[in-house]
């Protein structure tokens, strides 16, 4: 592979890898709060969220 | 049963991804003067679309707060939630956007960064629904849902402004794809499809993660009103 095209898949492949980061991150972000709210209804402790 | 439908339309929506992400890498063609780094638009454009209506569905729950917030308070906290799951997962695309567009960029113009009209703007959005996210954070009183649906209000206009901006403006970045003029569009057919499935992939996506943080809301309002009910009878 010549070097341009190398490095235009490399940008390629970091574009797509941080938008999934980003997405999934997300996701994990809204389970461990749904989890949280779930031990807070479990416990009626107060909550530190929006 | 809803149980069922969401695991089953998520399952669909997972499977779209695979689908849009093969056509984006294996059957759409190499663009003739950027080659492999246009692949890049199969995500970038459909996370603006996916943005600018999430965006928009934050304007509607705003509006609907400010409009039902004495009258009908439970539709009003229905649409409070709402307005905070669209800016949320708005800014979540919109970030994406303003990532993997200075990575194109870098690579067909050699700069990561201009303040050209369409970037600037859409940095603009970005921020107000940043500072959106952190009234609702930080602030306190009964008040703040009324603040952050006003703010949200005036966020939605820059959307507009950020679509229309490579229209009204010469801006280093690239004219409209679509709804551009005669010239505009995506003549390539594999092209196309690439693009339309990938559309499809991350609104379907984008629904799903909206629909789940809408919940998560909506679940943090209850526990808030328990709390209350609480302190009252105490």
């Amino acid at each position: 592979m010549d070097p341009v095209a190398l490095i235009d898949h490399q940008y390629t492949v970091a574009a797509y890898a941080i938008t999934w980061i980003i997405q999934l991150g997300y996701v994990a972000w809204l389970a461990l709060r749904w989890r949280a709210q779930n031990r807070a209804a479990r416990t009626a402790a107060p909550s530190n969220n929006y | 049963m809803k149980k069922t439908l969401l695991g089953l339309y998520a399952a669909v929506t997972v499977l779209l991804m695979f689908w849009g992400y093969y056509q984006a890498i294996y059957v759409a063609p190499d663009e003739s003067t950027m080659h492999e780094i246009q692949r890049i638009f199969y995500y970038h454009v459909p996370s603006a679309m996916v943005a600018f209506l999430f965006f928009a569905i934050s304007l509607a729950g705003s509006i609907g707060f400010l409009t039902y917030r004495r009258t009908r308070p439970d539709w009003a906290q229905i649409s409070d939630a709402w307005a905070l799951a669209g800016a949320e997962v708005g800014i979540v695309f919109c970030t994406i956007v303003l990532i993997t567009g200075p990575l194109w960029g870098r690579r067909a113009w050699g700069i990561w960064w201009t303040w050209d009209a369409r970037l600037t703007t859409t940095l603009v959005l970005w921020l107000i629904y940043v500072s959106y996210l952190l009234l609702r954070r930080f602030a306190a009183g009964p008040q703040v849902q009324t603040l952050a649906a006003v703010l949200g209000i005036f966020g939605a206009l820059d959307v507009p402004i950020v679509y229309m901006s490579n229209r009204w403006w010469r801006t280093q970045h690239p004219a409209p794809v679509f709804g551009g003029g005669p010239d505009s569009g995506i003549k390539d057919p594999l092209m196309l499809h690439a693009f339309g499935w990938n559309l499809l992939a991350w609104l379907a996506w984008g629904v799903l993660i909206l629909v789940l943080r809408f919940a998560v809301e909506r679940r943090q309002q209850k526990i808030a009103e328990a709390e209350a009910q609480a302190a009252l009878d105490a």
